[in-house]
C-alpha cells in the first residue's frame, strides 16, 4: 500500500487547530474540521445545524480573520469542511490522518479516542497534538492496532509561520508510520521535525519554559527590571527582538504558566524544579488578568493619546503599576551592536563585566547546563535540542551552538571557577580531546553523540543540498564580501548574497557578472538562492540604498545610470544564456531582489514569500528589469498568440497597479495570485529544500534539452495605458489616497511599463523598456523628493510619504 | 411644429448590479420586454403603428451593442419596418431618447414613436469596458474623466452639504420608496420576466424565467446607521455607498404619438411633451447640472418653478440632489420631490434612468392630481438635462 493523505480530520477548532486546519488545506490537503456541540443550546437551537455547529464556525473564522495569516491565500479555506462530534463523527471514516487538538484534559481526550477508535478507518493514522499529557496515559487500553498507529505530532503557534513539529513515537508505533508522518510533515507541510520522547512538555517547551521561568526566577534575586531583561536577551544574543517578555505577551502568560506548571508537577526529579516556580508578581499579573496582548496588557501595554499617538508602557513588579518605557543599555549590549557575527556577539555580551553581562552569563551558564541534563532524558541528541530552539522558539542558536560559539572548554572552566557541576557528558566529550559539540569537516556537518561518545554526521534530508556545507568544503569559486558562487554539486553552481539584508550592491553585481562566465565554462546551470537566517529571512531586501543615496547627494548621475545599465546586462544575460537559471527566492523578496527573480528563467519559491516591488516607496522605480518583467510575466501567462487580440488594459491595469501600490505578497500563493509567480514557477514548503528543488529544476532543465528562450519584442499597452492610469490616478489624488509625488511617480511608472509614447498593441524591444527604465530612475534621483524619501527610509526604516 | 402627446410610459423594477434579480437576464430582453408590454398596454396601439425605436443607454457597448435599438425592436417582434437607434448622453441617454422621439413627431417625420432607456450595469459597467481615455488630453485635462464619486465629494466640499444632511436624505429616500411599495404606489412597474441559470442534479446549467415585481434594492436605514458607512471616495469625504445611487439595471420605455395620430387610431394620450434642453457644467462638479437646467427649461416653457407639481431629480448623490434642491429654492416642498424616493433607494441604471423617471413622474402626476412634471439629472463629464410634461 502506498500510504497517501487523502483527506485529513482535524479535532479542535482553537487557536492551533484552525492553525493546523489552515497549514494542511495550504498544502493542498482536504480537510474535516470538526469541534463539540456548544452546551448553550436553547430548545429552538437543537436541531439547527447551523447553531449546532457555531463553535467550530467561530474557530474557522478566527484562523481566516488573524492576522499575520493562518492561511497562506483565504481560498484554502474551500477544502475545509466543518463539521461537529455529534453529527460529523463518521466522516472520521474517510480520513487517512485524524489529528487531535482538544482541551489539554487527559480525561476528554480519552473519551475523544474512544468515539475515534469506533469510527476510525484501519489503517488510518491518529495523532494528539497535545503539549504535555504523556503519549502512553492517552492510548492505554486502546486496541494493538490503534496504538501501533498513534503517535504525537505536536505543532508550534502560530502553526503556518513556526517551523517546528515535535513528533513523539508511541511506544507500539509502527517505524512505517513515524517515517510517513516525518516525510509528510518535511516535505508537504514543510516542518522541521524534531524526534521527541514521550516526556512531559516534550522537547522545545521542556527547556524553552525553563529559560523562561529560571530568568524571571533570577531577575527578581537581581533586581533587574522587565525592559533590561529584554534588551539583554534579544538579538545581541541571537534571540528574537520580542526576547522574554514580549514573547510572553504574545503567547499569553495563561499559556506559559501552564507549560510551567506542567513541567513542574510532572517532573519531581527535575534539577532545576525550582525554576518553574514562578515569582509573585507573575501570579498577581494572572490574577489580573494581566495576560498579554490578547487581554491588552501583560508586561508591557500601549496606551494611546486623544491625538491617536503611541505611548508604550511597562510594568513594574514592585508596584504592579505601568510606568513609561524607557528603553535601557548595557555596555555589553551596545558593543555586541557592533559585532558582524552572531559568534562575536555571544561573546561580546557573555565576557562583559557590566550588571546585564554578568546576568547573561548565569543564564547561559542555566541554560547550557540544563540542556545538557536533558539528554538522554527527552532526546537523544544535541541536535533535537538546539534545532527546537531554533524551530520553535526563533533562536538563530540552540543552547548547544550558543556554547560552542562562546568555546566549550572555556565556558566549563568559567562554569566550574563558578561553583557549579557540569554535567558528565560534557566533560567526558572535553577529555577525550574534543572541543565542540559540531564541527564541519569537508562540507559535512558533525554533531557530538553523547551516547557513543563520538561524532556522528547530522542526518541531512536527501530533498536538502547546503550551500554552507558546500562552502566549508572548500567549493566556493568566486567570491567577494557580498556575493559567492559556489559548486553545489552535479555542475550546477549557486550565486549565493551575504550582505546586509542581502541588499543587492555593486560587489554583488560584480560576482554575477562573474557568474555567469564561470557557469557559462564550467557549469550546466545556476541556482540564485541563499540561506540566510531568521523568520521569515531575507531572501533581498532590495538594492543597497546607502549607495543610491550617496550616488543621489553627489549627483552622479552618470555612474547611476551605468551601474543600471550593468545591472540590467547582466540580468538579460542570465535571461538569454545557453544555461538555465533558477531562483530560490524566501521571506523577504523586495525591489532588485525581486528583479532578479522575476528575470531568471524559473522560480523555485519558498511558501513563505513576501515579494513586491516596493520602489515607489522610497521615490524610485524597479529599474533592474522589473517593470518590464513584470509584465512580461502578465502577457507570458496568455495563450500562444491571443495577445494580439486581447484587451490589454485588463493585464496592464493590475501589472501597474502591483508597482503604482508596491503590492507585497503575504505568501508564495498570494505570489501567484499578484502574477509575480507564473505557471511555470514552483512553490516549495519546506525552506530548507529550497536550493536542493532549485537545484532539481536545473538539472530536469538541462535533461529536457534546455535552450534559452528566444529575444522577441515585447507586446505593450503604449500611451493608451497611459491615458487610463492619468485619469485613474486624477481619482486616487482628489480622493487623497495618495500625494502628489506619488502621483508625478505612478505616471511615470506606467510610461515606462506601457513601453512609452507608442500605439497600443506595439511590439518593443526589450531593451527599449530597459532604457525607459534607467531613463525614469535617474530623473527621480535627481529630484529632492526622492532623495527625502531614501534618506528617511535610510534613517527610520520606515517609508516616507511627501 | 406639431404636438406631440404620451399615450404610455412604463419601466422594469429597478434591480442591483451583480447581486439583484437581473443579474443574469440579458441586457436585450429587458429592454424588447419593455418596449412590448407598452405597445400591448396602449389600447388600439398595434405594433405596425410604430415608425421608430431611440433606445437611450449609456455604455453602448458588448451586450448592450450593435445597434441595441435596432436589435431590442427585432427582438420585440415589431415589424421589419420599425427602425431603430441608441442615444447616449450618458445618465441622460433615456430622456434624450424620449426627446429625441418626440422631436421627429413634432417635426413630422414620424407619426408613433418609442422613446426609451436600458442599462444593465450587471453586464456592461460603469466606465464601459474598454475605457480609454485619450493619454495626452487626459495629462491636461484628467477632470473630464473624473470618477463620479469625486465629484459628489467635491459638490459636498465645496458647497458645504454635511455627511449628517447627506445621510438624512438618503434615509428618507429609501423610507418614501419602502412605503411606496408597500402601498402599491409604482403603477408605472411592469412585472419583467428575468432569468436565471440553475445547476441540475447532473450538473448541467439550465436556463429558467422567474418574474421580478419589485425594485430590489430599497433598504430601509435610519441615518444614524448610514452615517456608520465608510466613504469610498475620498478617505476624508462624505460619500459613502449609502448616501449614493446604486447601480442598477433596468429598462423603461415611453410611447409618443402626434395629436393627429392618436385622434385617427383612438390612442388616449395620458400628458404632453413640453419641453427640453441641457446644459454643460464643469466636469469636476458635474452634479451641479440639474441647478442650470431646470431653470434653462422652465424659461424655454415659460413657466414659473413654483408651476411644477411633482418633480423627479435624479439621485446620483445625496449631495448634488441636495445641493441643488437647495439652491433651485424648492426644499420648501419636499412634498413635491422624488415623491416615491429616488435613485438613492431605487437606483440609476444610468442610460434608462431618463426614460425610468419619465414613467414615475407621470404615474405620480397622476397620483397627486397634478399638471407638470420635471425630470431631471446631472451627466457624467459635465451636464445637466430637464424635460417638463404636462399631464392632460
Amino acid at each position: 500500500m502506498i500510504r497517501k493523505v487523502r483527506k485529513a480530520a482535524v479535532i479542535g477548532s482553537g487557536i492551533m487547530g484552525g492553525g493546523i486546519a489552515a497549514l494542511l488545506a495550504g498544502a493542498g490537503v482536504k480537510v474535516q474540521l470538526l469541534d463539540i456541540v456548544p452546551f448553550d443550546l436553547k430548545d429552538e437551537e437543537k436541531n439547527d445545524p447551523i447553531a449546532r455547529n457555531r463553535i467550530v464556525k467561530s474557530g474557522l473564522d478566527a484562523a481566516l480573520g488573524s492576522y499575520p495569516s493562518l492561511f497562506f491565500n483565504k481560498k484554502d479555506a474551500g477544502l475545509i469542511s466543518i463539521g461537529n462530534l455529534d453529527d460529523d463523527i463518521e466522516k472520521l471514516s474517510e480520513c487517512d490522518w485524524i489529528i487531535e487538538v482538544v482541551v489539554e484534559n487527559l480525561k476528554i481526550k480519552r473519551e475523544l479516542f474512544t468515539k475515534i477508535e469506533k469510527v476510525r478507518k484501519t489503517g488510518s493514522i491518529v495523532t494528539s497534538n497535545t503539549s504535555g499529557i504523556p503519549l502512553q496515559d492517552i492510548c492505554q487500553g486502546f486496541s494493538k492496532e490503534f496504538k501501533e498507529h498513534f503517535m504525537g505530532t505536536h505543532f508550534f503557534n502560530p502553526v503556518r509561520y513556526m517551523h517546528l513539529l515535535e513528533l513523539i513515537p508511541g511506544a507500539d508505533t509502527l517505524p512505517e508510520i513515524l517515517e510517513f508522518i516525518a516525510a509528510f510533515g518535511e516535505k508537504n507541510l514543510g516542518k522541521g521535525i524534531v524526534w521527541a520522547k514521550d516526556t512531559p512538555n516534550f522537547v522545545g517547551n521542556r527547556i524553552g519554559v525553563q529559560g523562561i521561568g529560571a530568568t524571571m526566577k533570577t531577575m527578581t534575586e537581581n533586581d533587574m527590571t522587565i525592559p533590561e531583561i529584554d534588551a539583554i536577551f534579544g538579538p545581541a544574543l541571537g534571540r528574537p527582538k520580542t526576547a522574554i517578555f514580549k514573547t510572553t505577551d504574545l503567547v499569553g502568560l495563561d499559556t506559559m504558566i501552564h507549560v510551567l506548571k506542567n513541567s513542574y508537577d510532572l517532573c519531581p526529579d527535575d534539577e532545576q524544579r525550582d525554576t518553574h516556580i514562578l515569582p509573585d508578581f507573575i501570579n498577581k499579573m494572572a490574577e489580573k488578568n494581566l495576560l498579554g496582548n490578547k487581554t491588552g496588557g501583560g508586561f508591557y501595554k500601549t496606551e494611546l493619546t486623544p491625538e491617536w499617538k503611541k505611548i508604550r508602557k511597562v510594568l513594574n513588579p514592585s508596584t504592579m503599576e505601568y510606568e513609561d518605557l524607557v528603553r535601557p543599555s548595557f555596555p555589553c549590549i551596545d558593543d555586541a551592536k557592533k559585532k558582524s557575527t552572531l559568534k562575536e556577539k555571544i561573546s561580546c555580551v557573555l565576557n562583559g563585566d557590566d550588571k546585564g553581562a554578568k546576568f547573561a552569563w548565569k543564564m547561559a551558564v542555566n541554560s547550557f547546563l540544563y540542556a545538557a541534563n536533558r539528554i538522554p532524558e527527552i532526546a537523544d541528541t544535541i541536535i533535537e535540542i538546539d534545532n527546537s530552539m531554533k524551530w520553535g522558539y526563533n533562536f538563530e542558536m540552540g543552547p548547544f551552538e550558543t556554547w560552542d560559539a562562546y568555546g566549550v572548554k572555556e565556558a566549563v572552566e568559567r562554569i566550574e571557577e563558578d561553583g557549579f557541576d557540569v554535567p558528565a557528558n560534557v566533560k567526558e566529550m572535553l577529555a577525550k580531546g574534543n572541543t565542540s559539540f559540531y564541527k564541519l569537516e569537508n562540507g559535512i556537518q558533525y554533531f557530538y553523540d553523547f551516547a557513543s561518545g563520538s561524532y556522528k554526521k547530522v542526518p541531512v534530508s536527501k530533498n536538502m543540498v547546503s550551500i554552507a556545507a558546500a562552502k566549508g568544503n572548500n567549493k566556493t569559486v568566486l567570491e567577494n564580501k557580498s556575493a559567492s558562487l559556489v559548486d553545489i554539486g552535479d555542475d550546477v553552481f549557486c550565486l549565493e548574497f551575504h550582505s546586509k539584508m542581502n541588499a543587492l550592491n555593486l560587489e554583488i553585481f560584480e560576482v554575477f557578472g562573474e557568474a555567469l562566465d564561470y557557469v557559462d565554462k564550467n557549469g550546466v546551470g545556476l541556482v540564485i538562492g541563499n540561506e540566510a537566517g531568521g523568520m521569515p529571512g531575507a531572501f533581498s531586501a532590495g538594492a543597497d540604498l546607502g549607495v543610491v543615496s550617496k550616488f543621489c547627494h553627489d549627483k552622479k548621475y552618470a555612474e547611476i545610470y551605468a551601474f543600471l545599465k550593468d545591472g540590467h546586462k547582466s540580468m538579460q544575460r542570465a535571461k538569454y544564456s545557453p544555461f538555465p537559471v533558477v531562483a530560490a527566492p524566501y521571506g523577504l523578496v523586495l525591489g532588485g531582489g525581486c528583479e532578479v527573480c522575476l528575470s531568471a528563467d524559473k522560480m523555485v519559491a519558498h511558501s513563505e514569500l513576501y515579494m513586491g516591488l516596493v520602489e515607489i516607496g522610497v521615490g524610485l522605480l524597479p529599474a533592474g528589469g522589473g517593470c518590464m518583467n513584470l509584465w512580461k510575466k502578465y502577457i507570458n501567462a496568455l495563450p500562444a498568440k491571443t495577445a494580439k487580440d486581447i484587451d490589454l488594459a485588463k493585464l496592464f491595469v493590475p501589472a501597474f497597479m502591483k508597482v503604482g501600490m508596491a503590492a507585497v505578497s503575504g505568501s508564495a500563493a498570494q505570489a501567484q495570485g499578484n502574477g509575480f509567480l507564473g505557471q511555470a514557477d514552483r512553490i516549495v514548503f519546506n525552506r530548507d529544500n529550497l536550493i536542493g528543488e532549485a537545484k532539481k529544476e536545473v538539472l530536469k532543465m538541462v535533461d529536457d534539452g534546455y535552450v534559452p528562450p528566444a529575444k522577441q519584442g515585447l507586446i505593450v499597452m503604449g500611451d493608451a495605458g497611459q491615458g487610463m492610469v492619468n485619469a485613474e490616478i486624477f481619482n486616487m489624488l482628489n480622493g487623497k489616497f495618495m500625494s502628489d509625488y506619488d502621483a508625478f511617480l505612478a505616471k511615470r511608472i506606467a510610461y515606462v511599463m506601457s513601453g512609452g509614447d507608442v500605439r497600443v498593441g506595439s511590439l518593443v524591444d526589450e531593451d527599449t523598456i530597459l532604457k525607459l527604465e534607467r531613463d525614469a530612475f535617474v530623473d527621480f534621483c535627481k529630484e529632492e523628493k526622492t532623495i527625502a524619501r531614501i534618506d528617511h527610509m535610510l534613517k527610520t526604516g520606515k517609508p516616507l510619504r511627501n | 411644429m406639431r404636438d406631440v402627446y404620451i399615450v404610455q410610459s412604463v419601466r422594469t423594477p429597478g434591480c442591483k448590479q451583480k447581486k439583484g434579480l437581473f443579474n443574469q437576464t440579458r441586457p436585450e430582453e429587458l429592454i424588447s420586454f419593455i418596449m412590448k408590454s407598452a405597445v400591448e398596454r396602449t389600447k388600439n396601439l398595434e405594433p405596425e403603428h410604430l415608425d421608430d425605436v431611440m433606445v437611450g443607454c449609456a455604455f453602448p457597448e458588448a451586450e448592450q451593442g450593435l445597434n441595441i435599438g435596432r436589435v431590442a425592436s427585432q427582438m420585440a417582434g415589431f415589424p421589419d419596418k420599425v427602425s431603430g437607434a441608441t442615444v447616449n448622453r450618458f445618465c441622460a441617454s433615456g430622456i434624450e431618447a424620449i426627446a429625441l422621439a418626440s422631436m421627429r413627431v413634432q417635426m413630422g417625420w414620424s407619426d408613433v414613436t418609442i422613446g426609451a432607456g436600458l442599462e444593465s450595469m450587471s453586464f456592461v459597467p460603469m466606465t464601459g469596458l474598454n475605457p480609454r481615455p485619450h493619454p495626452e488630453f487626459s495629462r491636461t485635462n484628467p477632470e473630464m474623466f473624473i470618477s463620479m464619486g469625486i465629484t459628489a465629494e467635491n459638490v459636498a466640499s465645496r458647497y458645504n452639504i454635511s455627511r449628517e444632511d447627506q445621510d438624512i436624505f438618503a434615509a428618507n429616500s429609501q423610507a418614501k420608496a419602502a412605503k411606496a411599495r408597500d402601498n402599491g404606489l409604482f403603477t408605472e412597474i411592469v412585472p419583467t420576466p428575468a432569468t436565471k441559470y440553475v445547476k441540475q442534479e447532473d450538473g448541467t446549467y439550465k436556463k429558467e424565467t422567474f418574474i421580478v415585481e419589485h425594485d430590489d434594492g430599497i433598504r430601509v436605514s435610519s441615518a444614524e446607521g448610514l452615517g456608520k458607512l465608510r466613504t469610498v471616495f475620498s478617505a476624508a469625504g462624505s460619500v459613502t455607498a449609502g448616501n449614493s445611487s446604486q447601480t442598477t439595471d433596468g429598462a423603461a420605455a415611453t410611447i409618443i404619438a402626434s395629436k393627429e395620430k392618436c385622434d385617427e387610431l383612438g390612442l388616449e394620450p395620458i400628458a404632453k411633451f413640453v419641453s427640453y434642453t441641457t446644459i454643460g457644467c464643469k466636469s469636476d462638479e458635474m452634479g451641479v447640472g440639474p441647478l442650470y437646467a431646470i431653470p434653462k427649461v422652465l424659461e424655454q416653457a415659460g413657466l414659473s418653478i413654483d408651476d411644477i407639481d411633482i418633480f423627479e431629480i435624479n439621485e446620483a448623490f445625496a449631495s448634488q440632489a441636495l445641493y441643488c434642491i437647495r439652491e433651485l429654492g424648492i426644499e420648501k416642498v419636499m412634498d413635491k420631490i422624488n415623491i416615491h424616493g429616488g435613485a438613492i433607494a431605487l437606483g440609476h441604471p444610468l442610460g434608462c434612468t431618463g426614460a425610468k423617471l419619465t414613467a414615475t413622474c407621470l404615474a405620480n402626476l397622476k397620483e397627486v392630481n397634478g399638471r407638470y412634471g420635471i425630470v431631471s439629472m446631472c451627466i457624467g463629464g459635465g451636464m445637466g438635462a430637464a424635460a417638463i410634461f404636462e399631464r392632460l
